[in-house]
């Protein structure tokens, strides 16, 4: 099968998510940086997606562990052991 | 050698392994449960059974995957439950591009350079957890792992014991929902009319 040397507006579109999450393969994620160099709208799109993603992102990622966890998990892992051993 | 000095060298290695991971773990158990206790006591949970599978672990593979997938496991049977407890209604299908329009529509995009972070960073951790809350679980389950992670669509795909594909259309779907649901909580919360006046402010 002969390999595309271009993408529009609508391949783009449709793999913006896996550009994002640069789970496409070299040649693909080439036709895609081609094309967001020359289409405003694509890469308009692209950026306000990789904000969202990044905002999301760095929110969900900031919740600090609790304190109590490691003790918790400590004893619960020695009373197992114990449990293991006996 | 004995029996106990073998249990002992394989408790110091499991232990070794699952401290680094603690703080992912327990990270995504509270957006699993939206509840500290819970999601203590789920990690700690998980250790236990990974502890007692310890010999079912391949060496060299990968232990987070491998100790998130017990997590997620047990998570799903106490999951189910609360989420009945709680009756959060699911999202509908959400349109592509779901906060780029709203933003825009909101006029919210003409001044803001970065407008989906505005909105999201002027909410309170309460607020954003809500949005995920309202994802119907199996898009949840794939978007935690997604952004909180940063893992790849593989290995999410091992930890659910899912094809890739799965994980690609759940991650597209998953979203789609997350941007409405964080639009539709960040309304409720006025928190869209207060960027608005912001604005007006800055207009004056």
């Amino acid at each position: 099968m002969r390999q595309m040397d271009r993408y529009d507006c609508e391949h783009v579109f449709k793999r913006l998510d896996d550009y994002l999450d640069r789970e496409l393969t070299p040649q693909e994620m080439k036709l895609i940086e081609e094309h967001l160099e020359i289409c405003a709208w694509c890469a308009e799109t692209y950026q306000f997606q990789a904000e969202v993603l990044n905002a999301v992102r760095s929110r969900l990622q900031r919740i600090p562990t609790s304190s109590r966890l490691l003790a918790k998990v400590s004893s619960a892992l020695k009373k197992a052991q114990g449990e293991v051993s006996d | 050698m004995t029996d106990m000095h073998h249990s002992k060298r394989a408790a110091e290695k499991f232990e070794a392994l699952l401290e680094p991971i603690l703080g992912a773990a327990y990270g995504t158990a509270y957006h699993m449960t939206h509840n500290r206790e819970e999601a203590e006591d789920l990690v700690q949970e998980a250790a236990v059974l990974a502890f007692h599978a310890f010999d079912t672990f391949q060496e060299g593979s990968n232990f987070k995957a491998w100790f998130f997938k017990i997590m997620i496991n047990r998570c799903r049977a106490n999951y189910r439950k609360r989420r009945r407890e709680l009756e959060i209604a699911p999202l509908d299908d959400a349109p592509d591009l779901y906060l780029y329009i709203e933003t825009s529509n909101a006029g919210l995009q003409a001044r803001n350079t970065n407008p989906a972070a505005l909105v999201i960073n002027k909410m309170s951790e309460e607020q954003i957890e809500a949005a995920i809350q309202a994802l119907p679980e199996e898009y949840r389950i794939v978007s935690v792992l997604y952004f909180m992670e940063e893992i790849s669509y593989q290995e999410i795909a091992d930890i659910l014991d899912c094809p890739v594909g799965t994980v690609r259309s759940r991650l597209h779907r998953g979203r789609k929902l997350l941007q409405k649901a964080l639009w539709q909580v960040a309304q409720e919360h006025h928190v869209v009319a207060a960027l608005g006046a912001e604005k007006e402010g800055q207009l004056r």
